[in-house]
């Protein structure tokens, strides 16, 4: 973890509100697949935007997200050549056991960026099938990297790409047909998290979900990103997550 | 090289930059940064006797120049502290705060008894605006201010005591006067503003406790001018808070009256805000011949009305 000196190389629209920005460093850095990085937009935003690391290659690190609020529309406007700085790399990450040979990443929306660096890391060594639900088809992003998967099914919640229907329907679908895999890696927004948990619950499947909170320093001190544990405790999402195993959480 | 070490209440302080209670935990996050060690002191994670759970998320929300916080007191315990924290933080060099907070008199007793002499100072927080059971009750009038101070100092015999002392009050004077009837050794200001932040499209507050305390650079003319009014009117050595960001900003609360200050809200834009104060410090006081930073302390002259 440091705080990195980062300067914008691209900064781009991909998708429907989705930009991609991507940083050259002075240095390598060294990250895991699901970990994610602070940026300072400046002025008068005090708090860092945590974005998860899409893409990392020796010393261009590249962030995709989406425009919701002052700080990203700021972040949207910032051409090549801005610097900025970057507390990273942040979180825990996905892991693949080494006995773990078929891995499903079942993502939406703006969570199936975390599912890319996934892929990036596992998919040479792995059988990955990629499950990944977009609003509409002006949402469709991330495309060209999924389809480097074993498997890549792509729906939208209107049918205007692939079928209509939401990516945990689209790895239900392919459960029932018999393509079960070792894990499941999880991304997304929480009511399809939730639903995902609800059928790796009962289907007995190991799985794994990357949670979104509004967080303060990023870093684990300041306990502002907690999230529920079915032991009763809490944990932080920026320290001990991003990622849980998804029956040690509560959604 | 100027000398930046400052002494409160009888501690040794290297330097005047303290991290705010809540913005740094207990500084094992801090520390895999930079080294804590080099930092005037650290003020915990609010402790409480028993652990707590603290608000549902979200606990945290921005706005222009300042951000809201509900975190409500999130810990493990006093003794969780004790056992797993305090010795490493005391052999990383810093000077260890302990910023405790309770829901009765009783609660305030015991906790300062437990950490009298084990800790280099007690900061009591009666202030906290996210929870009910937070200290809030005793902070807003004298009268408690001063009953909750006297019954914490019983604790606290042998250990300095500060008190945190709210903005949200009808007058910032009294209550300082209040703390230092009631015995305290120090006081510490501000506390956040009870503030509000709305997600329009939902028409909802953003942070789930529906309030939040606002901190942050757009705070500190308040905080800056709370400080200058309650080091008047007290004898006892003042700590400043309230969106200090850089040493400048140090600066105007030492002249305004504070003997240290805390830094809260910057650690969370630059995570290495406080070395860099630390820094900024050295370099203003050389550049303007200040050989000891405590000559800074208290030397505003207002203007002639």
């Amino acid at each position: 973890m440091k705080d990195y000196i980062a300067t914008i190389v691209k900064n781009e629209q991909i998708a429907e509100n989705i930009h991609a920005v991507t940083f050259a460093l002075d240095e390598d850095v060294k990250v895991r697949c699901g970990q994610f990085g602070d940026i300072a937009v400046g002025g008068t935003h005090l708090l860092r935007r945590p974005i998860a690391i899409c893409k990392a290659e020796g010393r261009e690190i590249t962030f995709c997200y989406q425009i919701k609020g002052e700080g990203t529309q700021k972040l949207k406007t910032m051409g090549a050549g801005t610097r900025l700085n970057v507390l990273m790399p942040l979180g825990n990450g996905f892991y693949v056991e080494k006995n773990e040979k078929k891995v499903a990443l079942v993502g939406g929306g703006v969570g199936v960026f975390p599912l890319v660096s996934v892929l990036r890391e596992y998919g040479a060594s792995k059988e990955v099938s990629a499950y990944i639900g977009y609003r509409n088809k002006n949402a469709v992003c991330g495309v060209e990297e999924f389809e480097k998967a074993t498997k890549f099914v792509g729906v939208t919640d209107d049918g205007s790409y692939g079928e209509r229907m939401n990516a945990v329907q689209a790895f239900a679908k392919d459960l029932e047909a018999g393509n079960r895999p070792d894990v499941v890696l999880a991304c997304g927004p929480t009511p399809m998290l939730r639903a995902l948990k609800a059928l790796v619950e009962k289907e007995g499947l190991n799985c794994y979900v990357s949670l979104e909170e509004r967080m303060g320093c990023g870093i684990g001190a300041c306990l502002v990103c907690v999230c529920d544990l079915t032991n009763g405790k809490k944990a932080r999402v920026c320290k001990d997550g991003p990622v849980f195993k998804a029956d040690e959480v509560t959604l | 090289m100027a000398n930046l070490s400052v002494s409160i209440c009888g501690v040794q302080l290297k330097n005047p930059v303290i991290a705010a209670s809540g913005t740094f935990g207990f500084g094992r996050e801090f520390n895999g940064l930079y080294d804590i060690g080099t930092i005037g002191g650290v003020s915990t994670k609010g402790l409480t006797l028993e652990p707590r759970l603290g608000n549902p998320v979200p606990r945290i929300a921005e706005s222009r120049g300042v951000i809201l916080n509900a975190v409500g007191l999130q810990n493990p315990g006093v003794e969780h502290f004790i056992e797993n924290d305090l010795d490493w933080l005391k052999a990383t060099g810093t000077c260890v705060i302990a910023n405790v907070a309770g829901k009765t008199l009783d609660d305030y007793k015991g906790i300062c008894e437990r950490l009298d002499g084990r800790v280099d100072m007690i900061e009591l927080n009666i202030s906290c605006p996210n929870v009910k059971s937070g200290g809030m009750a005793f902070g807003i009038k004298p009268e408690t201010v001063e009953e909750v101070t006297r019954v914490a100092k019983s604790g606290a015999k042998n250990t300095p005591l500060i008190v945190k002392l709210s903005p949200n009050v009808e007058s910032i004077v009294s209550n300082a006067k209040a703390a230092e009837r009631g015995g305290a050794d120090c006081i510490s200001l501000i506390n956040t503003l009870t503030g509000m932040a709305i997600d329009i499209e939902r028409r909802k507050p953003i942070i789930a406790n529906n309030t939040g305390g606002v901190s942050g650079a757009g705070v500190k003319p308040i905080a800056v001018r709370m400080v200058y009014e309650a080091s008047q009117a007290v004898k006892i050595p003042v700590i400043g808070m309230g969106g200090i960001t850089c040493a400048e900003d140090a600066i105007e609360f030492l002249m305004a009256g504070a003997t240290a200050v805390q830094v809260g809200t910057a650690n969370f834009t630059d995570p290495y805000a406080m070395p860099k104060i630390i820094k900024g410090l050295n370099d203003w006081c050389d550049k303007h011949g200040v050989a000891n930073v405590t000559e800074l302390t208290g030397t505003l002259q207002l203007n002639q009305k």
